[in-house]
């Protein structure tokens, strides 16, 4: 019987991982990510789910302990936030080269330094190049579907990679939202039992990872990157099994709200799009001709859909919650994969990045007043002043 | 698609098949330049030879009465020669023999 | 919630003939002519048998042993980072109680064996062995020791002998000895503080009975389980390959390794001299020590007597002065 609760981010994951009938988990604490782990550990203790509770030494050593788990055969699920995700960083290469699906439920924190328990994008996002797919949630319920998904997909032989689910620290891990939890015998019918063609057996002996001669190194990388052209295949027959089996109309790589006939766009992922949403409808009630683009997937990049989406439009505005420091754009990240998906277009729109939410900080409606009036602008004045905006600090406007 | 030449290719996440008995994509009998002689009447099958050996090169035969070496793999490192316990094992030079084997090429 | 039941019992042998016959570790592999670590494999997978997974930290035992594109285990392996042979071992160790438990694999638990260098056992790999060590993991943890990070062309570890020539401790005029340091203890790193650990023993190639006795009494003890493991490397030691087995056993003779097990709290000791020959013995047989003074062997030959006073605990060790001072 499906039912609706008020779940955090944090606890929406735990639920998810507690339908997906996760077999290990291995823990370390830190915030904000910690919370998923408390859940699990009650949900353990008191036998709700069957499953072995590792209590890893460090973030390093969660990845370790789940790639063995997931090696031998069983569903893994590890995760963490900021400086523990990249302190894990040495591991995800060999997971994702190793094609041993296991999920990281990443709860974004700013990295050091100093201390900074607020979110943002870069932890993960420093990591998206290893491998791994990665998307993000922006709400409670997205983080459920979200880890369901990824596990069907990243678990699916013809993809056969680990996936980073991740969603803000505190706006959604710690901030409640309606999440609709279904039945378990639906669960089942969309995610299969975890199965990997080639366990640690000793009924079937193989050997995991010998050395290769550097001349072997490029087809070892053509594996991960055929792996990539492959998945948008096997995402959207996933979520075309979940929208039919759980009943719902997720579309597989972007969401548009009311882009119809939009002018300027924000293109936006994670938490603070729900502000955006609210920002988009007060302006178009003022006449403004605003639409918003949510992105899901950060990899596989969804290059085609990301095209032909935003070429719709005269300026978009690309919403950033992680760094580049020296990259192109001198920006964020999201800006540099926007434009290049936007390359080939004839028609394209005029871009620019507004570095916001950073380190934490509220992205409050006034903030994307202020992106769409520089949006308007550059598109009266037919170019955009500057590529990247920091929200809140420019000198001028 | 890509097309990969057959020298180059990698298994899947580079898991590759385990041996069973022999490892034979790494010869290495063309490593040595002393190979063991055994003088059978000196033996008395105190399983030294056997144990010793690093690559796992004696072994006894099929009647369990002889030690006998896989030349195929043998490196020559004559651990065997130093730990026999009866002087049966003595070394000679590779190339005197008939089907002395050498490295000619590099391995890869 | 139950956990897997280990029924497996490997039986100890009696005599070097009755040592298996079955190798699990074939012939074909890249490593050194008389490489001791690749001997001490030998033995481990003939003690421990097919219902093994072995994991290989990066090391000698990994790289030489896996290129390329293949291996000499007849069991499952893996390789992992230098740094997490303990983590992964514990998760394999955690995904087969759960899918034994929930019928999806069936037997008993197989013998889940990390084979790290000293390294990764007590340097860059110290953490994941303790973690695992102190989670009480069914499995066994193996350090086989050769004193130095000899797949990288010979460099110094926290077990390298004081007095050791390595491309990082070389001998100069600012620096006579090369290595000013002691080496670190790694059974007692273990014995000392993790209460889960019922079995700690050290081994050595010298004597194979005896190892592949402590290797199955190690993987019969429900629960975490180390080996040190003693293995001679005529490469990174400059000695001829030929005695790999004879240098390992003047190493217990003269007192620069200890042959020792530690059961629920008691010692027992292996292969003891009545008197101890002097570490000269040992050590002149080798090129890395070849740079020393009679100084520097004196305060070899002062550790090791100190060593021995006490086995296994841990020794008053001279500090190296400032350079300036010497």
């Amino acid at each position: 019987m499906a039912r609706e609760m008020m779940l955090s981010g944090c606890a929406a994951a735990a639920q998810a991982a507690k339908m997906a009938q996760v077999e290990v988990i291995c823990s370390y604490p830190i915030r904000p990510y910690s919370a998923i782990m408390m859940e699990l550990a009650k949900m353990v203790a008191n036998g709700e789910l069957d499953a072995e509770f590792v209590h890893g030494e460090g973030e390093h050593a969660q990845l370790s302990v789940v790639l063995g788990a997931a090696a031998a055969g069983a569903r893994a699920l590890t995760g963490s936030s900021g400086v523990g995700v990249t302190y894990a960083f040495e591991t995800y290469s060999p997971i994702a080269g190793g094609r041993i699906p296991l999920q990281m439920m990443i709860a974004d924190r700013a990295l050091d330094p100093p201390g900074d328990f607020g979110s943002e994008h870069t932890d993960a996002m420093s990591c998206r190049d290893q491998g791994w797919l990665m998307g993000w949630a922006e709400t409670p319920q997205e983080v459920f579907d979200n880890c369901l998904i990824n596990y069907r997909v990243g678990e699916d032989h013809r993809v056969l990679l680990p996936q980073f689910v991740c969603q803000d620290g505190y706006f959604v891990s710690h901030i409640q939202g309606k999440v609709v939890l279904p039945d378990q015998s639906q669960v089942d019918e969309f995610l299969p039992p975890y199965a990997l063609p080639h366990p640690l057996d000793p009924k079937r002996p193989v050997s995991h990872g010998p050395q290769i001669r550097p001349d072997q190194g490029t087809v070892m990388d053509l594996q991960r990157a055929q792996a990539m052209l492959d998945t948008p295949a096997v995402i959207k027959e996933a979520i075309d099994d979940y929208n039919r089996i759980f009943g719902r109309k997720i579309s597989p790589f972007l969401e548009e709200y009311m882009t119809e006939d939009a002018e300027i766009a924000f293109f936006i992922m994670g938490a603070h799009t729900m502000t955006a949403r609210h920002a988009v409808k007060h302006l178009r009630d003022q006449g403004v001709k605003i639409g918003l683009v949510k992105l899901r997937f950060v990899r596989p990049w969804p290059t085609q859909e990301v095209a032909e989406a935003l070429s719709k439009f005269k300026a978009v505005g690309v919403v950033e919650t992680s760094t580049s420091y020296g990259g192109a754009m001198r920006g964020g990240n999201l800006l540099h994969e926007v434009r290049a998906s936007l390359y080939e277009v004839p028609q394209r729109p005029l871009t620019t990045s507004f570095m916001a939410g950073l380190g934490g900080e509220m992205v409050p409606l006034k903030d994307f007043y202020y992106m769409a009036d520089i949006l308007s602008k550059a598109v009266k004045d037919g170019k955009t002043k500057k590529t990247v905006y920091w929200v809140g600090f420019e000198a001028e406007d | 698609m890509f097309i990969i030449p057959k020298e180059k290719e990698v298994p899947l996440g580079c898991v590759t098949p385990a041996p069973v008995t022999e490892q034979p994509m790494m010869i290495t009998g063309n490593w040595r330049e002393y190979r063991p002689v055994l003088e059978p009447e000196k033996c008395d099958l105190c399983m030294n030879c056997i144990v010793f050996c690093p690559d796992a090169c004696f072994q006894l035969d099929e009647a369990g009465e002889m030690v006998v070496l896989n030349e195929k793999y043998c490196k020559g490192c004559n651990i065997c020669i130093n730990e026999c316990a009866t002087d049966a094992l003595s070394k000679a030079y590779e190339l005197d023999f008939e089907d002395g084997v050498v490295r000619l090429e590099k391995p890869f | 919630m139950t956990v897997a039941v280990r029924t497996q019992n490997l039986p100890p042998i009696k005599l070097i003939r009755n040592v298996p016959k079955e190798e699990y570790y074939v012939p074909g592999h890249r490593t050194c002519a008389g490489c001791g670590p690749a001997l001490q494999y030998k033995l481990v997978a003939k003690a421990a048998g097919p219902n093994t997974i072995f994991l290989g930290p990066t090391g000698c035992m990994y790289v030489a042993n896996a290129s390329y594109l293949c291996t000499p285990y007849t069991v499952p392996w893996m390789h992992t980072q230098i740094t997490n042979g303990g983590a992964v071992a514990s998760g394999i160790e955690a995904a087969y109680k759960v899918l034994l438990r929930k019928g999806k694999r069936t037997g008993e638990l197989p013998n889940i064996i990390v084979m790290a260098g000293d390294g990764g056992t007590v340097d860059i790999g110290l953490q994941a062995m303790s973690a695992m060590m102190y989670r009480a993991h069914d499995a066994l943890f193996i350090c086989y020791d050769n004193e130095a990070y000899t797949n990288t062309g010979i460099q110094t570890s926290p077990t390298t002998p004081y007095g050791a020539n390595t491309t990082f401790t070389p001998p100069g005029s600012a620096i006579p000895e090369g290595k000013t340091l002691f080496p670190k203890d790694p059974p007692q790193l273990v014995i000392g503080g993790h209460p889960a650990v019922k079995y700690v023993a050290t081994a050595s190639v010298a004597y194979p009975v005896d190892l592949i006795n402590k290797v199955r009494k190690a993987l019969n003890v429900q629960g975490p389980t180390f080996l040190h493991i003693h293995a001679p490397c005529p490469k990174g030691w400059k000695f001829d390959e030929a005695k790999t087995v004879e240098i390992a056993r003047l190493a217990i003779e003269t007192g620069m390794w200890n042959m020792y097990e530690w059961e629920n709290g008691e010692y027992r000791y292996q292969f003891k001299p009545k008197k101890y020959k002097p570490v000269r013995e040992y050590m002149k047989l080798q090129g890395r020590f070849a740079h020393l003074s009679e100084a520097h062997i004196a305060k070899q030959q002062a550790f090791v007597d100190a060593k021995l006073k006490a086995h296994g605990i841990p020794v008053e060790v001279p500090v190296p002065p400032p350079r300036a001072q010497q």
